[in-house]
């Protein structure tokens, strides 16, 4: 197991920024062939009720460059010595966006950037990579971290659209004097269950891509995201309790001393699943997916900003960390905050 | 636990008001849909039983789904 054990590192702020574009289960239902007793229980089990996204041609970048103006706002950017994208949805498929927005923001030309192909797991990727660069010598490293998943899922995927939300967050990370305990997994005999088909290497773009194909129900084609719902259900309620037992063993804390355990908001039912495995239902979030969608890697700092910027702004905390679905890919951390800069969460401005 | 209250368990977990025996067919019940298949992994997982999701597929009747919780249906 890869674990990651980091001293003298504190996370200074954190921004999310949602599409501005507000969508209701009821106003999309007919798209879907929902009728109104399915909707309910959508809205029961699944905790669907809202979702916001981006208008067409926004991308993630857009809504990380909003997030990380609002922290230079307070912090100097001119410390920055790395920027790490972490998205499935980058401006273009070469070069890589962290250097796109290198220029945009305003960053020194000497700093690296890169981007990182991850998920719902890629706060914890991202975190370990900026947290190993600081690690390794440099003083303030910007992480971002989202998806506009509106961009690849299919109008008519009654099972994954009307769970989708557009995010994008940033993260400052420098020097500082609280320490994070990490672990991280991969499972590459599970890459079926959530994949975008055709227009890599492997499928290169064709003209049957755009061919729409009806499958379990739902229509999209090989460009759009496939999802596997049951099987990334199962595999998600088996390993994620593990995975936390796994890092609280490994930062030797009790979960009682954790304040908030902050998980990807995959769907209400699998946080209800998961807090009551665990027993930590009063001190597990769960509201993110009804209000804003499944914002993938943007949604534990997306849960954050929304629900938690109080007590993230003005206590000192022990917080846990999880993050679990496409690759297969899942990992969890430890993490000290002491009060820092998390504002209430924005809406993208035109 | 006996057949009888796990047929009344199997209609509260598949969240359906027709009355369940193991002739039922599963394409007769509205509600036994892929959000149902995921109620039902938590089931069978709470009763001890490991099952997959690919399990449920080809099932036909509820007596398939009798079977498929083993030993733990007397």
């Amino acid at each position: 197991m890869a674990k990651f054990h980091f001293e003298n590192i504190d996370i200074k702020a954190i921004v999310t920024t949602i599409g501005n574009k507000k969508i209701k289960i009821e106003d999309e239902a007919e798209n879907f062939g929902y009728d109104e007793k399915m909707v309910n229980r959508l809205k029961k089990r699944m905790g669907f009720n809202s979702r916001y996204v981006v208008k067409k041609g926004v991308c993630t970048s857009d809504l990380c460059f909003q997030s990380a103006k609002k922290i230079f706002e307070k912090f100097d950017k001119s410390k920055v010595e790395a920027l790490i994208f972490v998205s499935q949805t980058p401006d273009y498929k070469a070069p890589s966006t962290a250097i796109i927005l290198q220029d945009r923001l305003g960053l020194s030309k000497d700093i690296i950037a890169y981007d990182i192909n991850l998920g719902c797991s890629g706060f914890i990727g991202g975190l370990i990579n900026a947290y190993s660069l600081i690690n390794s010598g440099l003083n303030s490293v910007l992480l971002c971290v989202g998806d506009v998943a509106s961009n690849f899922s299919y109008c008519k995927d009654k099972n994954l659209t009307p769970l989708m939300g557009d995010a994008g967050s940033a993260i400052l990370i420098e020097k500082g004097s609280n320490r994070a305990d990490f672990v991280m997994h991969s499972d590459g005999s599970g890459y079926k269950h959530l994949i975008i088909p055709d227009g890599g290497c492997r499928n290169p773009f064709s003209e049957d891509s755009l061919k729409e194909v009806e499958e379990d129900g739902s229509v999209r084609r090989r460009v759009d995201m496939y999802m596997n719902g049951a099987e990334i259900f199962n595999f998600a309620v088996k390993v994620v309790p593990e995975l936390i037992n796994e890092v609280l063993e490994f930062s030797k804390t009790n979960k009682e001393e954790i304040d908030y355990f902050v998980l990807h908001q995959a769907n209400k039912y699998i946080l209800q699943t998961i807090a009551k495995k665990l027993k930590v239902e009063d001190k597990l979030p769960m509201e993110t997916i009804s209000i804003y969608g499944n914002q993938n890697s943007a949604s534990i700092p997306g849960t954050i900003n929304a629900f938690l910027n109080e007590d993230f702004s003005n206590k000192k905390l022990k917080v846990l960390f999880a993050g679990f679905g496409i690759g297969l890919s899942w990992g969890a951390g430890v993490v000290d905050i002491d009060k820092i800069y998390a504002p209430k969460i924005q809406e993208y401005k035109e | 636990m006996t057949k009888q209250e796990f047929l009344e368990e199997l209609a509260e977990v598949i969240d359906t008001e027709i009355e369940l025996n193991e002739d039922t067919n599963l394409d007769e019940i509205d509600e036994y849909d892929s959000i149902a298949i995921l109620s039902l992994i938590n089931f069978y997982d709470e009763l001890g039983v490991k099952v997959k999701p690919s399990d449920f597929e080809n099932l036909k009747k509820v007596s398939d789904l009798i079977k498929l919780a083993g030993d733990k249906v007397e």
